[in-house]
């Protein structure tokens, strides 16, 4: 029955090779896309380190946007 | 109302959209296969070779719904001009081209087991690598030229010249005699495709959309991300 399945009446290469293809470009996308994604929250956290104090009170005073990713970023590390 | 649609509001919304795809994605993507490879039954003609459709069909829609969204917000962007609708579509274009990629290889491995042939110089077929090509014109835009201004008009020239592709994939198998078949699933009017088939392709359609929402969420994250750490010292 197993190999019937795999089989599918002689189509099974196509299928299979269908969704497979499908499958590995489409993790692919998704892995590099988080890469680059970590990539970018580690940057801003580097660059956010190099501010003087009173420079890191006023970015996390006016920016949400900045509490938020350094909140990520504090998660990931 | 604007108070929505600041970057702060836009930033939360984002991750709580990529948590809640993130948590519901393996169950729809396992209840799509399930049904495409198991539960769906073979064509009358096509025998199993018809179950690539459940992976074909909705790459090639999203491909072309991709390529009209980048269309539309560069029209709207010349107008108006919202700097949002640039990042937005430099974060669709590589899905979009990711997914018309996965159409065409698809097409042509269902090609050979029902035509004979990987490939034929056939309307739809040709108009879908003109798609492609357009694709990669646009995001190369993005990649090889600087300024940000000179960046949106040619990519929006590029979006807006491509776009006349848009009807030409849609009609080609009606215009001319082509190897691809007519379409089965109408927006108006009703569709020749069994029931048995349809419920499986919406699922993967629907697998299909949540993996496209989470790509195009990340990257607009990291496009929010890049812009905060530019402007980090103006903050």
């Amino acid at each position: 029955m197993i190999t019937e399945f795999i089989a599918m009446n002689g189509y099974g290469l196509y299928v299979w090779l269908s969704f497979s293809i499908v499958f590995i470009s489409c993790a692919a996308v998704y892995f590099k896309t988080k890469k680059t994604l970590r990539k970018y929250e580690q940057e801003f956290l580097t660059e956010f380190q190099t501010l003087s104090l009173e420079e890191k009170n006023r970015a996390l005073e006016n920016s949400k946007v900045a509490q938020q990713i350094l909140a990520t970023s504090s998660k990931i590390n | 109302m604007f108070k929505f649609f600041s970057s702060s509001n836009i930033y939360s919304i984002i991750q709580k959209l990529i948590k809640f795809i993130h948590s519901i994605f393996f169950l729809v993507l396992i209840i799509g296969l399930t049904f495409a490879l198991v539960l769906s039954p073979p064509d009358y003609i096509q025998g199993d070779s018809v179950r690539i459709m459940y992976v074909h069909v909705p790459s090639a829609w999203l491909g072309l719904a991709c390529f009209f969204f980048i269309t539309l917000l560069s029209i709207l962007n010349f107008i108006f001009k919202i700097k949002n609708f640039y990042f937005i579509n430099k974060s669709i274009a590589p899905i979009g081209l990711l997914f018309t990629c996965l159409a065409i290889v698809t097409g042509s491995l269902w090609g050979q087991p029902t035509w004979g042939t990987w490939w034929a110089w056939d309307a739809r077929l040709t108009s879908m690598l003109v798609l492609m090509l357009f694709y990669i014109f646009y995001i190369l835009v993005f990649k090889l030229l600087n300024k940000e201004e000179l960046i949106i008009k040619v990519s929006s020239i590029i979006a807006i010249i491509g776009s006349i592709n848009l009807p030409i994939i849609k009609y080609s198998v009606e215009w001319w005699t082509t190897l691809h078949q007519l379409s089965s699933i109408k927006i108006t009017g009703s569709s020749s495709i069994h029931s048995a088939m349809l419920l499986p392709l919406m699922v993967m359609l629907l697998v299909f959309l949540l993996y496209a929402a989470l790509i195009f969420l990340m990257k607009y994250k990291t496009e929010i991300i890049r812009i905060k750490k530019k402007n980090i010292k103006r903050i």
